[in-house]
């Protein structure tokens, strides 16, 4: 039950990060291509924000490794 | 100042060799599966240096029952156990009569944290010489090896530091950020090495670095830092105490997902090169050699990408945890504008 309920978690957690990180890629890429000039800073802001959701989703990955192993 | 963080980050070293270390089992107990993930990533009580395994030392601080302190040494794990005083249980190695009070032994993770900053130490030494000399100095820096100094160093400073903290105050920050950034991608790269243990797929090694960021950001905090976890600014008087435990909840949460990413990601890497390759002997175990060699083909191609991927992704998470070091620092020295209303100012601090 344990191994069940750490594997459907694992596979929520990365559909979240995913909608998440992907959204960040679409506004990235057409904040871009509205505004070439600005792309250094956009990046790095992209990076940053991508960083956090991936913090979130790694406690969820954590909780289901305990999960698994406990 | 410097001398309270120099004595600090010695301290937090002390605790980190101070850590009981659980090791995994030696090779000697066959396991039934073919390949052992775990084993790959987890913690050894030995160094593989081509192939070759080179066992490490044991030092026990311990009390007996009589209540004296003793301190014993061992050249390996095994003359440890023979020596008839120790036992093992479950990996994990305690006195026969008595309790362990710290078990300082090597591993190889510990190992290679330190080649790590080995390698960090020799290359700003040598760059540092460099600039006595007047190379780089008066002329344009020289070499190869100087020149990736002055690319590693520029980056940190003028696209970490400088745009996440402000004024001036940035400037005591890249020493600390550079160390940072650099052996973190040493010892993500020493991973790299077939061979290698990858020390940052350790939970211990994580800690100890996101702790370090961790004291960095409390100890240059400023009155407004403190201001806003212990009299949250600007909000009705209810709220206020509401904000107490959320703001000191968010204080630890960011050092601990530092921690957790690099962890993980450095670890999630070691697994799945492993898992890919790991196919080819469970193919052979279920369906045959030919079955193995066919899915060889796939494995060794994918495992390939996968490796220049881990080479990115090695630099890209130095470069995340330093930059997220630098907002968190950024953040906590960060002076407001005194005698205002705090109302147009209640700005969401990211707690992850």
């Amino acid at each position: 039950m344990g191994l069940l309920a750490a594997g459907i978690g694992a596979g929520i957690v990365a559909v979240g990060a995913g909608i998440g990180i992907g959204m960040i890629g679409k506004a990235a890429t057409e904040s871009i291509a509205r505004q070439p000039e600005a792309a250094g800073d956009i990046r790095g802001a992209m990076i940053l924000t991508a960083a956090f959701i991936e913090g979130v989703a790694l406690f969820g990955a954590i909780i289901c490794i305990i999960l698994a192993l406990g | 100042m410097t001398k309270y963080f120099t004595f600090l980050s010695l301290l937090i070293v002390v605790l980190f060799l101070g850590q009981p270390t659980v090791l995994a089992a030696d090779a000697e107990t066959e396991s039934e599966s073919p390949i052992d993930i775990m084993g790959t990533v987890a913690d050894h009580d030995y160094f593989t240096f081509f192939g070759t395994k080179l066992y490490l030392p044991r030092l026990f601080l311990w009390q007996d029952d009589n209540g004296s302190t003793q301190f014993s040494t061992y050249g390996s794990t095994k003359k440890a156990l023979a020596s008839g005083e120790f036992q093992q249980v479950d990996y994990i190695i305690t006195p026969v009569n008595g309790s362990m009070l710290i078990d300082f032994s090597l591993t190889s993770h510990l190992l290679y944290f330190w080649f790590g900053l080995g390698a960090l130490a020799l290359f700003t030494m040598y760059a540092g010489s460099r600039y006595k000399k007047g190379i780089g100095a008066s002329t344009a820096p020289q070499g190869a090896l100087q020149n990736l100094f002055e690319i590693f160093y520029e980056f940190i400073r003028d696209e970490v530091a400088k745009p996440n903290i402000e004024g001036d105050k940035y400037k005591k920050y890249v020493p600390y950020l550079f160390t940072m950034f650099m052996s973190i991608a040493f010892m993500n790269s020493f991973g790299l090495l077939p061979w290698a243990a990858t020390a940052t797929a350790d939970i211990t090694v994580t800690a100890v670095l996101a702790l370090f960021t961790f004291f960095v950001t409390q100890f240059s905090g400023t009155k407004d830092h403190w201001q806003h976890v212990f009299w949250f600014p600007g909000v009705p008087l209810g709220v206020k105490f509401l904000m107490i435990p959320v703001e000191l909840i968010g204080l630890l949460t960011k050092p601990f997902a530092l921690a957790i990413r690099l962890f993980a990601n450095m670890m999630s890497g070691k697994i799945m090169i492993i898992a890919i390759l790991g196919l080819i002997f469970i193919f052979n175990d279920m369906y045959g050699s030919a079955a193995a060699y066919s899915v060889s083909i796939l494995s060794v191609a994918m495992t390939s990408i996968l490796y220049v991927l881990k080479l990115f992704v090695a630099l890209l998470q130095a470069y995340i945890f330093t930059l997220l070091s630098a907002v968190f620092i950024g953040m906590a020295a960060e002076e407001h504008e005194h005698d205002h209303e705090h109302d147009d100012h209640i700005h969401a601090e990211p707690s992850v």
